[in-house]
C-alpha cells in the first residue's frame, strides 16, 4: 500500500457557535498505527472520528487523508479509503440480509457481481461470520451485528478503520472475539472507547481527549498506567491494572 | 419446508401492537428474500405483469363473472410457484380484503334487473357485486404476491428502469426505511413509558406531546445516522444494484411471454365456460 496517513493541523470544531467541542487539535497517524481514543463522556471522541470522514465539515484548520484535504468536493474519494464503524450497529446495518448489507458498498462502487461476492466472502471470513451470510439482520444478536458491521466496512477494502465504541453491548466472549479480530486487521485503526482494557489489548498508542484538547498522546502502556493523569481527566485505570 | 423457518418468527414475543407491525414488515422481507424461483424473476417483469394483470382484471364487463373467474389462475399459480401459504396470506390481508368486499355491497339493492348466466336467470346486482369483489380481491392478491416475491430494493430498481425519476425512487426507498426506524423508536418509547406507568392502559394524553416530540427527534436522528452510514459506503443517490442482471434474461422473457399469452387468452374468451361445456 502507498503512504497511508492522517494529518490534522490545528483543527477546531463547534456544533453551535461559540461552543467549541474540539480546540486546536494536531494529530498524525500513519501506516499500521493502532490508536486508542479515550476521554470522558462528551469529550468529543465521536466528533473527532466523524470529522475524519467528513460528517462534520465546518471545522477550521486542515485535515488531510493521504494528502487529500477533507472538504465537500473530496468526500467520495476520502470515504472510499476510510471505513467507519458506528457505535450503534442498528444505524450501520440497513439492508435485509447480511449478504446484501456487506455487498452494499462494493455494489455502490460499481464492482461486477463476481467481485462483489468475493469481497463479501473475504470480509465475512475475516470477521469469522461466514455462517451468517444468508441470515436476516434483524434476527441477529448484538455481538453478531457488531461483527457484521465491521464486515460491511471491510468489504470496501479501506486503508483506514475508524471505530466508535466497538465493544459496547458485547458479552465477554464476543468482546474477546472482537479483540482477536481487531488485532488481526492490519489497517491504520483509530478506536474510540471507554473500554480501556480493550484499548490496552488492541492499541499501541493512545490519545486522551479532555476539554476539547489532546491532554496526552503516547504509548498505551504509559498512558493507561498513569493513574493521576487518568483521574484528572475523569477516567479510571483499566480493570486489569487495579490492585485488590 | 422453507415456510416453517419463516413462521418461526412467531417465537419472538413482542409486547406491543407496534412490535407486531414491525414484525409484519420484517416478515414480508423474509418472504421476498427467499430464493424461490419466482423470487428470482427479474423485478421489472414481475412489476409490469402485475400492472397489466390488474388492468386486465379491472377492464372486465361488470356482469362477466365467468370470464373474470378465469383470472384466478394467475394468483393461484404464483402462490404455488412461490410456495406461499394461502391461509397465511389471507390472514395478513385481513384488514384490506373486507374493505374491498364492502365496495360492492350495495349493488344488489341498486341494480334489480335480471340477466342470464349460463341459461339461468340471476340478479344483475348480485352479479355486479360479485365482479367488483373479484376485481378487488384479485388486484390485492396480485400486489401482495409482487411484494412477497420481490424485495423493495429490487422493486425500486424496476421503477428506475421505467424512468421514474431517481430522486423519487430514493425517496421511496428511504421513506420505507424510515418507517421501520420510526416504528422501532415508537416501540422503544412506549415500552419505556409503560414500564414506568404500569397501571395505565395506554399513554396518558398529557404525555403525548412530549413523547411525540421525543419520537420525532430520536427517529430523525436515527434515520440520519442510517443515511450517513449509506453515504459512507459510497451511496450517491443511485444504488448500483443488480448491475449484472440489468436487463431481463431469457428465463424472465419466457415467464413474461407465457403470462401475457395466458392473460390474452383468458381475456378474449371465458375459458372456464369453454372447459365447462366440454364436459
Ligand atoms: N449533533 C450535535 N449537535 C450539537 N452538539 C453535539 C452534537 N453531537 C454531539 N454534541 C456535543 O458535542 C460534545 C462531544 O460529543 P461526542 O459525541 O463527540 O462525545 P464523546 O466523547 O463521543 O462522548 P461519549 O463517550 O458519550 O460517546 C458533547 O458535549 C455533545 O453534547
Ligand atoms: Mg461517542
Amino acid at each position: 500500500m502507498s503512504h497511508i496517513h492522517i494529518d490534522m493541523e490545528n483543527v477546531s470544531f463547534a456544533y453551535e457557535k461559540g461552543e467549541e467541542i474540539l480546540r486546536q487539535i494536531t494529530f498524525h497517524a500513519s501506516e499500521t498505527d493502532s490508536v486508542g481514543l479515550i476521554g470522558a463522556n462528551g469529550a468529543g471522541k465521536s466528533t473527532f472520528l466523524k470529522m475524519l470522514v467528513g460528517l462534520n465539515l465546518n471545522f477550521t484548520g486542515s485535515i488531510r487523508i493521504e494528502e487529500i484535504p477533507v472538504q465537500s468536493g473530496t468526500l467520495a474519494q476520502i470515504r472510499s479509503r476510510i471505513g467507519y464503524v458506528f457505535q450503534d450497529s442498528d444505524s450501520q446495518l440497513f439492508m435485509n440480509t447480511v449478504y446484501e448489507d456487506v455487498a452494499f458498498a462494493p455494489r455502490n462502487y460499481g464492482l461486477p457481481e463476481k467481485e462483489v461476492e468475493k469481497r463479501v466472502e473475504q470480509a465475512l471470513r475475516m470477521t469469522g461470520t461466514m455462517h451468517l451470510k444468508e441470515k436476516q439482520i434483524y434476527k441477529m444478536s448484538g455481538g453478531e451485528k457488531k461483527l457484521i458491521s465491521i464486515a460491511t466496512i471491510l468489504s470496501m477494502t479501506p486503508d483506514i478503520l475508524l471505530m466508535d465504541e466497538p465493544s459496547i453491548a458485547l458479552d465477554p466472549k464476543n468482546r474477546r472475539n472482537l479483540i482477536h479480530i481487531l488485532n488481526s486487521l492490519e489497517h491504520l485503526k483509530i478506536i474510540a472507547s471507554h473500554d480501556l482494557d480493550l484499548i490496552l489489548d488492541t492499541c499501541e498508542r493512545t490519545v486522551l481527549i479532555s476539554q476539547g484538547r489532546i491532554a496526552a498522546d503516547g504509548p498505551t502502556k504509559e498512558i493507561l498506567t498513569d493513574q493521576v493523569l487518568l483521574e484528572e481527566n475523569g477516567l479510571e485505570l483499566p480493570l486489569c491494572m487495579r490492585k485488590g | 419446508m422453507e415456510l416453517f423457518s419463516v413462521s418461526g418468527l412467531s417465537e419472538r414475543v413482542y409486547m406491543s401492537k407496534i412490535g407486531g407491525t414491525i414484525r409484519e414488515i420484517h416478515y414480508m422481507e423474509t418472504l421476498s428474500s427467499r430464493d424461490q424461483w419466482v423470487n428470482q424473476i427479474h423485478p421489472l417483469v414481475k412489476f409490469v405483469l402485475t400492472v397489466i394483470y390488474i388492468l386486465a382484471v379491472v377492464s372486465f364487463y361488470k356482469y362477466d363473472v365467468a370470464g373474470l373467474a378465469g383470472f384466478a389462475v394467475y394468483p393461484l399459480a404464483v402462490f404455488i410457484l412461490a410456495e406461499l401459504s394461502f391461509l397465511d396470506s389471507l390472514k395478513r390481508l385481513r384488514f384490506v380484503l373486507p374493505l374491498v368486499c364492502l365496495v360492492g355491497i350495495l349493488n344488489p339493492f341498486l341494480d334489480k334487473q335480471e340477466v342470464m348466466l349460463a341459461g339461468v336467470p340471476v340478479s344483475a346486482g348480485v352479479l355486479s357485486m360479485t365482479t367488483l369483489i373479484m376485481k378487488g380481491v384479485f388486484s390485492v392478491l396480485a400486489s401482495y404476491l409482487l411484494i412477497a416475491t420481490t424485495s423493495l430494493e429490487k422493486l425500486c430498481y424496476a421503477l428506475g428502469m421505467l424512468h421514474i425519476p431517481r430522486a423519487a425512487v430514493t425517496q421511496f426507498l428511504l421513506t420505507y426505511r424510515y418507517i421501520t426506524v420510526l416504528l422501532e423508536e415508537v416501540d422503544r418509547i412506549t415500552q419505556a413509558y409503560l414500564l414506568r406507568a404500569p397501571r395505565q392502559k395506554g399513554i396518558h394524553f398529557k404525555a403525548w406531546g412530549s413523547l411525540a416530540g421525543q419520537l420525532l427527534l430520536r427517529s430523525l436522528d436515527r434515520a440520519n445516522e442510517v443515511y450517513e452510514s449509506m453515504l459512507l459506503r459510497g451511496y450517491q443517490g443511485d444504488y448500483g444494484y443488480m448491475r449484472e442482471h440489468a436487463v431481463p434474461g431469457r428465463q424472465d422473457r419466457r415467464y413474461f411471454i407465457f403470462w401475457m399469452a395466458v392473460f390474452a387468452l383468458f381475456r378474449a374468451c371465458p375459458v372456464i365456460l369453454v372447459i365447462g361445456s366440454i364436459f
